[in-house]
């Protein structure tokens, strides 16, 4: 069952759309990620659940109730923004407390949730103070108490981090998690930062042009994308293309790429060419030929470069690039020279077909 | 199901509709009063003053019921009315000229300084603009009579024998207005200055350039726009002024702003009253047309610098 | 060595300048001191008496209150509807927003000598007679080209999330308007509200096209009075007039900072 959804939602903007038919089911107490490029339409989306933009098609509903009509402050969501959005003339106690002054609350109980509030984001002595006399941080803090003190339906995080540096960052996205998952309020983030994404999130809507591509646990999102453009977006993929030898009935195939013939699950018919995304973890090199690397090929060693728990080497088979990357605990950098040729091979299922018709 | 989808759609559309015509109602609405005052006491009152000025002379009731061009064609080829009109302009040019001369020292003086000195500068160029013009000039009236402060100086020295005639004339007009004027300068200069990027001023040090040369060769050329800014609000302003001519310049030193209030409050004579007004109000907006092409054109200039 | 002497130049320059700016101000208050019948500078001997004078010139004020009154409604009136204009054009689109904006600024390029006589015949057709009224809506004129240009340009840089925030919180228009953004745009509404004060209290042109022989402002009574005697009344009532000034300023300064007052004007 279904907490807030999102139902064929359309926006257009000057008859372009820039949300397409979005449909999508989010459950109660649940952190989704709204993951895509600047423009895919994910903070669009977001506007229109908090009801500052006008749906132009499709409804939204929480808990079972239509809210899509709703004007914003009839909607009860915590909003997070971006630039903390904290009203300059009010102490970071009037802020916290000023949505339950407009429902008005009593006196003595606003001063007790406000505390609670603050105590929650860890700024509890804070409350004299004025929002520019903050860190960014701390800003942003007040910023998340101050729409979590309403108890509000649906919280909804803008990019809440991309202001902050990076170290603050990671402290406050963990901040942000513990806090949500002890209130257990639904939640979405809007992000373009993948790494955060995949990190935070229960699942992960990716987008791209309005449309959502691909709603999965993170590490679903990452093992297998649904979609060329998921594939590219979260993580690195090497691109390789192949020939197929010869199609079997039980849908595989024998593969020739990289001068090196291979069997893989999919789908094709004779002599057609397919695309194929593998990431560069997922590529295993070896000095030796062993039992694990019996499809393995020869490949040489163009680049070598020291990325601190890993090392990434470029290589060369068959005029085709192809990066690996190695931790280093599995493979000692300093026994692979650049120049030397190594044996290359990989576990079939980590090759990852392409949807995309070129 | 295919009946509930409509529905749902056309209750969308309703209320999209109703949003849209809503905020259009309010855009209006807060438009309304604004708009209202400047139609009933500003356009009408100029359109009709407009209309009279195409109109006769009436002894009795002021404005004729002839229409004519006699107004604007008797103005334009009197001698008397046309030296007016040269009279008003030479002295909003020498009034701009002074103006940029003694407002870029302060100027420069109130951008160099810093923190509390800046302040109370600040306060002190502007606060002319915050007392009453009409007690300024009475001030000037003070200094520059017959036996004012000035003339009774220059006697106790020795240095005349005879009080000057100072008040009343065009010098004292051009007093007056240089000093009501001042602070639009001041500002308009201060704000080219402060876009100045210091490094710019040091870098021009470096290479060797005396302050005077760095003055000349880099200041001077940057603030140009801000004195031009300044010396088109300052010639608009004071071809316009009203208040400093009629005190300081009174009937012997009739500006065009002087002649239309005398046509309409003395002679009662409200279509030629009119025609002047309104040539006044084409000189000013000649300045600001040409004002604003030049502008264009030296933004030009500085940009590719 | 070499530096100082231009550097002494310049400040006297300077100096001088400030001198300029201050003499006819300084003037006025000196000359009001003295216990001649007839202006003169520097006063002889020290005195109130024109001060005290004034008791016997009970029309000096009455025009004071009326100016103050006039003053007072029109910065009231220009800074309301100047504030909700403003919202309009900074936040919203609508046809003939140029025309709009031009026609709000234009009294400021028009002469209002001829405003003023526009005015004059405007009145006498629809009958309206000289009051404070008529003064008032004459004066907004004036004065809302000013409140417009500081209150469009605390808009300008307006963070529009914050107000989405408030709404978000459950706050409506209006709450969002009065709790919101009225308090953050304050000290350019105050600006202007001061700046249409000024204007107003001061106008001269306008109001002597308007004013009838019981409705007067103190400067037209001012400039009528000056052209006819030459004592030192019209000192003493200077001074007050300038007193009172200094001291609104003072007030202001208290409450805003004149830093503020200002720096939102350029």
């Amino acid at each position: 069952m279904s907490y807030l959804s999102l139902e064929n939602v359309v926006k257009t903007f000057n008859k372009t759309e820039v949300v397409k038919k979005l449909s999508l089911e989010i459950h109660k107490g649940e952190l989704v990620s709204f993951l895509g490029p600047s423009g895919c339409g994910k903070t669009t989306t977001l506007n229109m659940i908090a009801g500052f933009l006008e749906v132009d098609g499709g409804k939204i509903e929480v808990d079972g109730k239509p809210v899509h009509l709703l004007p914003p402050n009839k909607r009860e969501m915590g909003m997070v923004f971006q630039n903390y959005a904290l009203f300059p003339h009010m102490t970071v106690y009037e802020n916290v407390a000023y949505g339950l002054k407009l429902r008005k609350v009593a006196k003595s109980e606003i001063k007790i949730r406000v505390q609670e509030a603050l105590e929650m984001v860890r700024l509890s002595g804070y409350e004299k103070r004025y929002p520019k006399e903050l860190s960014g941080g701390q800003q942003q803090r007040v910023s998340l108490a101050r729409a979590l003190v309403i108890k509000p339906k649906v919280l909804l995080l803008d990019e809440p981090l991309s202001n902050l540096d990076a170290k603050l960052r990671q402290e406050m996205r963990e901040e942000i998690v513990d806090i949500q998952k002890k209130v257990g309020i639904t939640t979405i983030f809007v992000t373009h930062d993948q790494e955060e994404a995949l990190a935070i999130s229960d699942r992960i809507a990716v987008m791209y042009e309005g449309r959502i591509e691909q709603v999965d646990t993170p590490a679903a999102i990452y093992n297998y994308p649904k979609t060329d453009f998921v594939s590219q977006f979260i993580g690195e993929v090497n691109h390789i293309q192949g020939k197929v030898l010869e199609a079997y009935s039980d849908k595989r195939c024998k593969m020739h790429f990289f001068g090196n013939e291979q069997i893989v699950a999919i789908q094709s018919v004779k002599d057609s060419e397919v695309h194929f995304f593998i990431r560069p973890e997922k590529v295993q090199i070896s000095l030796g030929k062993s039992n694990e690397s019996k499809e393995a090929f020869l490949s040489k060693v163009e680049r070598k470069m020291f990325l601190g728990a890993k090392t990434r080497y470029i290589l060369r088979a068959n005029d085709q690039h192809l990066v690996a990357d190695i931790s280093n605990t599995v493979l000692n950098p300093n026994q692979i020279q650049e120049g030397n040729n190594v044996y290359t091979f990989w576990n079939p299922e980590d090759l990852l077909p392409s949807r995309m018709v070129r | 199901m295919q009946v509930g989808i409509g529905t749902e759609n056309d209750l969308l559309l309703k209320q999209k509709k109703k949003n849209l015509k809503r905020k259009r109602i309010d855009t209006w609405l807060l438009l309304l009063p604004t708009l209202a005052i400047f139609i009933f006491f500003f356009l009408l009152p100029l359109f009709f003053l407009f209309i009279t000025s195409f109109k006769t002379f009436d002894p009795s009731s002021g404005i004729g019921n002839e229409w004519t061009l006699q107004n604007y064609i008797k103005f334009m080829s009197d001698p008397f009315y046309l030296g007016v009109v040269w009279r008003t302009v030479k002295i909003a040019l020498i009034t701009t000229l002074i103006t940029i001369f003694i407002s870029y020292p302060v100027a420069f003086q109130i951008s160099k300084s810093r923190g509390r000195a800046r302040n109370y500068f600040t306060l002190l160029v502007l606060s002319p603009l915050l007392i009453s013009m009409v007690i300024r000039c009475y001030g000037w009236v003070i200094l520059l009579s017959n036996n004012g402060v000035v003339n009774n100086t220059l006697l106790s020295l020795g240095w005349i024998d005879e009080p000057l005639t100072l008040l009343y004339t065009e010098l004292s007009v051009v007093i007056g207005m240089v000093h009501v004027l001042f602070p639009y300068m001041v500002l308009s200069i201060m704000g080219s200055l402060e876009k100045i990027d210091p490094s710019v001023i040091r870098a021009s040090q470096n290479l060797g350039a005396s302050s005077f040369r760095t003055f000349f060769s880099i200041m001077l050329p940057l603030t140009l726009p801000g004195v031009f800014a300044g010396s088109v609000m300052v010639f608009s302003l004071s071809v316009s002024s009203f208040v400093t001519p009629a005190i300081l310049g009174g009937p012997q030193v009739k500006v065009m702003s002087y002649l239309t209030y005398e046509q309409v409050a003395v002679m009662l004579n409200w279509p030629y009253g009119g025609a002047i007004g309104f040539l006044l109000i084409l000189i000013a907006s000649i300045t600001i047309i040409a004002y604003s092409k030049i502008l264009a054109r030296s933004e030009k200039g500085v940009a590719i610098q | 060595m070499k530096k100082k002497l231009p550097k002494l130049l310049f400040n006297s320059v300077c100096l001088l300048v400030y001198t300029f700016l201050l003499a006819p101000i300084v003037v006025v208050l000196l000359s009001s001191l003295t216990t001649t019948e007839y202006i003169v500078f520097p006063p002889k001997g020290l005195t109130l008496r024109w001060y005290t004078e004034l008791v016997d010139h009970p029309e000096f004020m009455q025009s004071f209150t009326l100016s103050i009154l006039v003053a007072f409604g029109t910065a009231f009136i220009a800074t309301a509807i100047g504030t909700l204009a403003s919202l309009a054009v900074v936040r919203r689109e609508f046809r003939g927003k140029t025309a709009i904006v031009q026609l709000v600024g234009s009294p400021l390029l028009i002469p209002s000598v001829v405003f003023g006589v526009a005015l004059l015949q405007f009145y006498s057709w629809i009958g309206l007679a000289a009051s404070p009224l008529a003064l008032v809506l004459g004066h907004i004129i004036l004065t809302v080209p000013f409140v417009m240009r500081l209150v469009v340009a605390s808009l300008v840089g307006f963070d529009r999330s914050i107000e989405q925030a408030a709404m978000n919180l459950g706050a409506g228009s209006w709450k969002v308007f009065f709790q919101i953004t009225l308090p953050i745009i304050k000290s350019g509404v105050i600006a202007g509200a001061i700046f249409a004060f000024i204007t107003s209290f001061d106008d001269l042109t306008v109001a002597l096209f308007i004013v009838s022989t019981d409705v007067v402002t103190l400067p037209v009574r001012i400039y009528t009075y000056m052209q006819y005697q030459y004592d030192p009344i019209i000192t003493s009532v200077s001074s007050i007039m300038i007193l009172f000034t200094v001291a609104l300023m003072l007030v202001i300064e208290r409450v805003l900072g004149v830093g503020k007052v200002f720096s939102s004007k350029n």
